[in-house]
């Protein structure tokens, strides 16, 4: 099958492939190709191989053949007279484009009491001007030119509110026996436990332990969770001031009582040092103090809803124990982070949308509980039907988020993540655009809900009127179904958006939609598996900063080149050197390819 | 409104082609066909090396007279409750026997197989895992191939391995918990019960719903006309998690 001109003209950078036998002599022309959008399906079908030697459609164009070439085979240079040399394109250039302000079609009413309507790109019609009269017999109009209002809003910043959060440094954490904070020093009570585990009847016991910098290579129980020790001290999740306690957090570990492990898709039990990325926004940090709760629950109740509840449940009475004592605790601040609910009218109104976990059994998350990354006072999205939630910015850097998380240890979002979330600060400090809130959707559990939920989210994206939207995931699989039904909500209202999340290999798109065309990966393993590495591949700052611009690419109407068919880090690369991000370098861990 | 743009970018996530058709017309009366039921929802006999929950392509293979008590679970994309109360939810295995007693089918094969899907290795379901599954079964002269998927990437590796059984000539369907992706994937043909995943096959003891899933979606495989065609079935059960 040949090509017409006008597919020859969407593909000539790709590889240019005889459709029948072409004899020697030929002048290579359109109705000699194949078509390139099928060339999936050949490759599939063990029809076509590709080759790097292959040259694509515009570099082949009107050159002679010199010996006979099969169909289906990539013409390379040996086999030509010529070959035509494309310029390599200098897309390393920023520009700081003023994006199309101006519309399509243009209305203005003017003072000679026509309406003058002025088509600028319609194909048929370029250049068309017509003049209808507005109202016959009345000519002087008070026209108000209503339209060029819009002008003078220039993205003013408008603070709606503030929130402080007060970091305060600890140096040290000892099991003691009494629970305070002392001249930067955490000491608990280790007879807490026994109160503890009362929480919930399925946790069966407890041990806190505390585990410095320099003891990271020491074997550890599944990861459930790394949760940071934060509090309020003056008004509600969102605004007014937390004391948030620097250099430590709380790691939550389990098993049952049969010793299975409590997780999900794959488990992180193994030496600590080489099952968590540390540094990455929902671990701990290189130099934080780790201490470890460790539960075990109640047999065969790990793969449930109440079982790993209840050992975030029976955590949190410790940790509210610390937060305590953090509350009246008058330490050395060493940073004082000022985080503020901006609108900035005018700019483009974009949200962020973060599909989390909803299946229940660690699928699950705790929304807006009353102490930030706390559990009382909350409500989990599933028992919410995992319709979508929007909360402030302020509202998430405050710790709204307490994750039961879940699937891959690698592509699961902890609750420390929540806290410092690279999309929301890095679209809340944007000056170009307009954040209006983020939004939470759990990700149900039957098709029906997915579609249910997703359809619910369309209304909300529509009615909030917005430009432009990012929507991540946490996890791979049948979340991607949502995800992907999010993007198609969002892209049928002809709202520009990119989607985030780990594909790669193992959890490549299993569904997908004409929409997706602006997609950021997470993946940081080698073989582009979920490789057990807690927090390995999640939102980064880097994925961040790429999602936004993309964003911004979408909303300009800046060309994204499509993907490449198969995951392939050096697009990732490519990306991150146009922006000057450090290179994505993937975590060898053995995993099969 | 002033955003700074920058050329040059490309997406880095591929989105799936649906691959080329596959699909084995049903010759026979039901009544007189051999069956299988595979499923990549993670079971295996309790005697059996459970799966490797982050990811396994190997597969256990299972004896058509193995009780259904001997049977679990070991799978981490879905709640396992459903599945710990009744091993039919997943892998209906007493309701196939019944459906033979009754003459609605004509006879199952000797031996079955099953596999874990979750986080599957796409190139090992498809070039080694499904085509030897599919020998192995195309061996002991079955016609119809049944498979419930799981999770979203077992949905992913049930469909990969029905394929290679559809093209062995057996003629094949997936109970899908999550049409779209087997239907993305291609699936030689669907059928969708309202169900959650981790109960793809029904409501765990409830004996008419899990009859009638199997029922209807052995008649979808007489009667789907082409290819990637699906059937929603007016079964629905919440999971209230």
């Amino acid at each position: 099958m040949s090509i017409t001109q006008e597919t020859l003209k969407m593909h000539l950078k790709d590889p240019a492939i005889f459709c029948c036998r072409r004899e020697k002599g030929l002048v290579i022309s359109a109705a000699d190709l194949e078509d390139p959008s099928l060339f999936d399906d050949m490759v599939d079908a063990g029809l076509l191989t590709l080759s790097d030697e292959g040259l694509t459609i515009e570099q082949v164009l009107g050159a002679t053949l010199l010996c006979d070439v099969e169909a289906l085979t990539p013409i390379t240079r040996s086999v030509l007279d010529k070959v035509n040399e494309i310029e390599k394109e200098s897309p390393k250039k920023e520009s700081a484009v003023t994006a199309p302000t101006e519309k399509a079609i243009k209305t203005v009413t003017g003072g000679n009491g026509m309406l003058h309507i002025e088509i600028g790109h319609a194909e048929k019609l370029e250049g068309l001007s017509i003049d209808v009269p507005l109202f016959s017999g009345t000519p002087a109009l008070d026209a108000a030119p209503a339209v060029e209002d819009e002008k003078k809003t220039t993205g003013d910043k408008k603070v709606i509110r503030t929130l402080k959060k007060q970091h305060i440094k600890i140096k040290d954490v000892e099991i003691g026996t009494e629970t305070s904070i002392k001249d930067g020093k955490i000491t608990i009570d280790g007879s807490i436990v026994e109160k503890a585990i009362l929480e919930d009847e399925l946790c069966k016991s407890m041990k806190l332990d505390v585990i410095h910098p320099n003891e990271r290579h020491q074997y550890t129980e599944t990861i459930m969770d790394v949760c940071p020790i934060a509090t309020k001290v003056e008004g509600e999740l969102g605004s007014g001031i937390t004391k948030v306690a620097d250099g430590v957090v709380f790691m939550l570990t389990g098993v049952d009582e049969d010793g299975v492990q409590v997780h999900e898709f794959g488990s992180s039990e193994g030496y600590l040092d080489e099952k968590m990325y540390f540094g990455h926004p929902g671990c701990a940090d290189e130099n934080d103090i780790i201490i470890r709760c460790h539960v075990v629950i109640q047999r065969l109740s790990g793969m449930t809803r109440p079982g790993p509840f209840s050992a975030h449940k029976c955590q949190d009475y410790v940790i509210q124990a610390v937060r305590n004592e953090l509350k009246k605790y008058d330490g050395e601040i060493v940073r004082e982070e000022i985080c503020e609910d901006v609108r900035r009218p005018g700019n483009p109104r974009v949200v962020l949308v973060k599909e989390i976990m909803g299946q229940g059994a660690m699928h699950d998350n705790v929304i807006c509980p009353t102490e930030p990354c706390g559990i009382l006072g909350g409500q989990k999205n599933v028992d919410c039907g995992n319709v979508p939630i929007i909360l402030t910015p302020n509202q998430v850097r405050d710790g709204s988020i307490h994750a039961l998380t879940c699937i891959g240890p690698a592509t699961k979002e902890m609750t420390r993540h929540y806290i410092r979330e690279p999309l929301v600060e890095g679209l809340a400090a944007d000056s170009e655009m307009d954040l209006v809130g983020v939004v939470f959707v759990g990700s149900p559990q039957v098709n029906d809900e997915k579609l249910w939920v997703s359809e619910r989210l369309g209304s909300l994206l529509e009615s909030l009127d917005i430009d432009g939207c990012i929507i991540t995931t946490e996890g791979f699989g049948n979340n991607h179904i949502d995800f992907i039904q999010h993007i198609g909500q969002a892209g049928k209202r002809g709202i520009p958006v990119v989607g985030v999340s780990f594909c790669a290999y193992q959890g490549q798109l299993v569904v997908g939609n004409e929409y997706a065309t602006a997609m950021v990966e997470e993946n940081m393993d080698k073989g582009g598996f979920e490789n057990n590495v807690a927090g390995c591949s999640c939102v980064t700052k880097e994925v961040a900063a790429r999602a936004i611009q993309m964003l911004k690419n979408k909303m300009a109407g800046v060309e994204i080149a499509p993907a490449p068919k198969k995951w392939n880090n050096d697009v990732i690369n490519a990306n991150n050197k146009l922006l000057c991000l450090p290179e994505t370098v993937l975590l060898d861990n053995g995993t099969l390819h | 409104m002033r955003l700074t743009t920058l050329e040059g970018m490309q997406s880095e996530i591929f989105v799936p082609v649906t691959p080329p058709p596959v699909f084995t017309e049903l010759k026979k009366p039901l009544s007189e066909c051999k069956v299988a039921f595979i499923t990549a929802g993670g079971i295996h006999k309790k005697s059996q090396t459970p799966f490797n929950t982050s990811g396994d392509f190997s597969y256990r293979t299972i004896e058509f007279d193995t009780p259904s008590s001997e049977l679990m679970v070991t799978h981490g994309g879905f709640d396992n409750s459903d599945i710990n109360k009744d091993v039919n939810a997943m892998f209906p295995i007493d309701r196939l026997h019944e459906l033979v007693e009754e003459g609605f089918i004509g006879s199952l094969s000797n031996e079955t197989y099953t596999f874990m899907g979750g986080g599957g290795n796409v190139e090992k379901f498809k070039n080694e895992t499904g085509p030897e599954i599919a020998r192995k079964l195309k061996e002991q002269g079955v016609d119809i191939v049944l498979c419930t998927g799981g999770c979203g990437t077992c949905h992913r590796s049930a469909t990969i391995v029905t394929r290679c059984c559809e093209a062995e000539g057996m003629s094949c369907v997936v109970i899908a918990a999550l049409p779209p992706i087997a239907r993305r994937q291609g699936a030689p043909r669907i059928t969708a019960p309202h169900v959650p995943i981790g109960s793809n096959a029904g409501e765990p003891n409830n004996k008419p719903m899990q009859t009638a899933i199997i029922k209807e979606s052995l008649e979808w495989v007489r009667d789907c006309p082409s290819y990637n065609q699906m059937k929603v079935l007016p079964y629905e059960y919440r999971h209230n998690v």
